[in-house]
């Protein structure tokens, strides 16, 4: 690590009050608005969320985390709204949020904003910009379905890999209940990590399959939990 | 599994389950790692063992009955979590809740992170050997249980503020007994850093142990005591200051290499920072009401409700319909123990939360685990495993 930069986020922040709140929020909304067709999102009466068009967003994101003026280098959150039947609500069913706030300076917050149309929910990965994006949105994708085009591991993160649907969808029943059996074997995603770390994988073990006897049991006990479950929901 | 080496070398990697169900785990995590000797050659983690739906079960209740759920996110510490989201839908209402209501809640929300700190740091060092220090550490905790017990009635899930105040004032003795526990901790602090700062086997076991450079933390969206323990001195209490920290005269805790020693030390060393700002809460309390007086967020009262029509139907709709909380999208946030609590809240104006989106500061913290360990021997995975502090609750939801 550079020595200034150590030397930078070393130092104390000056606390944020409304006006240096306010005057981040208009700089960032006047070129986010100008270099990125960036929007003013009413919803957030609080804060500042700008919504982007979803070519835009990689470019928006890369400027506001590299760019002196604004050095947002914290990804706090991503996630997904579902607006389905929400009151008054016209545009596309879903909006992907990006929560960023920088470290050198204490004022600077704001939400990016990226509808996603139901038909082929999809939007860019971030996973290169920000390492901890790679989780976050992965576990998006997991509670809303939304794919993140380029991201290099898009699998479940929170829910069992056999599970169907997206739980945080609005219609999902928040009561279904769904028999889950078998365990993760991470293998693939073990071969894939020693590659990136530099190994050559030659031999890798296949997924480790229950006995037969595992088998048997599996199947005698989940067709009898499997009617109970489904009676349940 | 066979492989070649990165230097060319064919060699034999044991693939080894660590957890889910492991002491060492504390609670269910599963790392999946790939053994050259003791060396880890490379670290698939699995999380979700504990998920529980938290995000789709809010959305079923109104804004009241969120705040059970919001305990069982940091189970170690639920009252900071309650703050967090309660202090979030006021900001939302824009209201302000009393002076008293006010440092209360800074005086609760440093003794949930003593004891939150306590249990990482007496864990870290029970994960190493170094059992005595559990002892020394958490009889005082047991103590501040027994406050929290006589406060709210729960010793873990206490649920004890509401939106717009607290449950209710605290009892006769409290004060006293805050200040008493007070001594005890620091007592308990000491004994501590007597066992661990100038020890040989722990130095040599923490120093470089799985070290973070504060880019890296940045870029993984690390908070709180971690990312401070590799030089970066942020913390919400100073940067956007709550509930008057402001007001508190206090440091925050900094350390240099971001190894598990800095990250044992600055929670060590927090707790100091702590036990002085309840000390000065404690100063500051003065006998005064609890709550807003707000009727959109607090029930009237039973010699209202009893005797006054619109007081029964403002309780009656207050209770049945929820806390109708205005119609927007707002993020807020608190420094909980293990870094910034956030709650991205999704309102379309009716009782009913649409959307709780928890930030939960452990998530990011394990997300680096495996970069974190690859290179490093088992041993030394499990104490920097104690030492970053993941609660599988809020990391699962």
């Amino acid at each position: 690590m550079s020595q200034t930069a150590t030397t930078d986020l070393g130092r104390e922040l000056v606390p944020a009050n409304a006006q240096s709140r306010k005057a981040f929020q208009d700089q960032a909304f006047q070129i986010l608005s100008s270099r990125f067709e960036g929007i003013l999102d009413p919803a957030d009466r609080w804060g500042l969320t700008v919504i982007l068009p979803a070519p835009k967003l990689r470019e928006a994101v890369r400027f506001l985390r590299d760019d002196s003026e604004f050095q947002m280098d914290l990804l706090l959150d991503v996630t997904a709204i579902d607006y389905l039947e929400y009151p008054g609500h016209e545009e596309a069913r879903y909006a992907v949020v990006y929560n960023l706030r920088s470290q050198r300076n204490a004022a600077r917050r704001l939400r990016l904003k990226v509808r996603v149309e139901e038909e082929s929910p999809s939007v860019p990965s971030i996973h290169d910009l920000f390492k901890i994006a790679n989780w976050q949105e992965r576990e998006t994708w997991d509670q809303y379905g939304i794919v993140f085009a380029g991201h290099p591991d898009l699998r479940r993160l929170l829910n069992h890999i056999e599970f169907q649907g997206h739980p945080l969808r609005k219609d999902y029943p928040a009561r279904k209940r769904q028999w889950l059996s078998t365990n993760d074997p991470l293998v693939d995603p073990m071969v894939a990590r020693l590659k990136s770390n530099g190994f050559t994988v030659l031999e890798a073990p296949t997924a480790n399959a229950p006995s037969v006897e595992e088998t048997d049991l599996l199947g005698k006990v989940s067709r009898e939990q499997r009617n109970n479950v489904e009676k349940q929901s | 599994m066979k492989v070649l080496t990165p230097q060319g070398e064919k060699i034999d990697l044991l693939t080894v389950n660590i957890g889910p169900s492991h002491p060492a785990t504390h609670g269910a995590l599963r790392a999946f790692v790939a053994l050259d000797g003791e060396t880890i050659a490379g670290t698939v983690t699995e999380i979700g063992y504990l998920h529980r739906g938290f995000e789709k079960m809010v959305e079923q209740g109104t804004w009241q009955q969120v705040l059970p759920y919001t305990d069982r996110l940091n189970y170690c510490s639920a009252i900071l979590n309650n703050i967090g989201f309660c202090h979030t839908i006021e900001r939302m209402f824009e209201v302000e809740i009393p002076e008293r209501a006010k440092v209360l809640r800074v005086l609760l929300s440093e003794l949930s992170r003593i004891i939150d700190h306590v249990v990482c740091v007496a864990a870290a060092a029970a994960d190493l050997g170094a059992l005595t220090n559990y002892f020394y550490l958490f009889n005082p905790r047991e103590k501040v249980y027994g406050i929290w017990e006589k406060l709210s009635g729960a010793r873990l899930t206490n649920t004890f503020t509401r939106i717009g105040g607290l449950y209710r004032d605290t009892y006769d003795g409290f004060e006293s007994e805050v200040a008493s526990v007070l001594v005890e901790v620091e007592k308990g602090l000491d004994d501590a850093f007597r066992l661990l700062q100038h020890n040989r086997i722990f130095i040599e076991r923490t120093r470089g142990c799985c070290p973070i450079s504060a880019e890296d933390a940045v870029s993984w969206g690390w908070t709180g005591p971690c990312l401070r323990a590799t030089g970066v001195d942020r913390d919400l209490r100073k940067d956007e200051p709550y509930l008057d920290y402001e007001t508190y005269d206090f440091q925050t805790v900094v350390g240099s290499t971001g190894d598990t020693f800095d990250r044992v030390m600055v929670r060590m060393y927090e707790i100091k920072e702590s036990i002085s700002i309840c000390r000065q809460a404690l100063a500051r309390l003065r006998p005064g009401p609890i709550n807003t007086t707000d009727p959109r967020l607090i029930l009237p009262g039973h010699g209202k409700a009893y005797h006054d029509m619109e007081a029964l139907i403002n309780h009656f709709k207050v209770v049945f319909e929820g806390v109708c909380v205005p119609a927007g999208e707002f993020y807020g946030s608190i420094e909980a123990a293990n870094g910034e609590l956030g709650f991205f809240v999704v309102s379309d104006g009716s009782g009913k939360p649409w959307k709780i989106k928890v930030r939960p500061p452990c998530f990011t913290q394990f997300a680096a685990y495996a970069d974190l360990v690859e290179g490093s021997m088992v041993a030394d995975a499990i104490a920097c495993l104690s030492s970053i502090n993941i609660i599988a609750g809020e990391l699962d939801r």
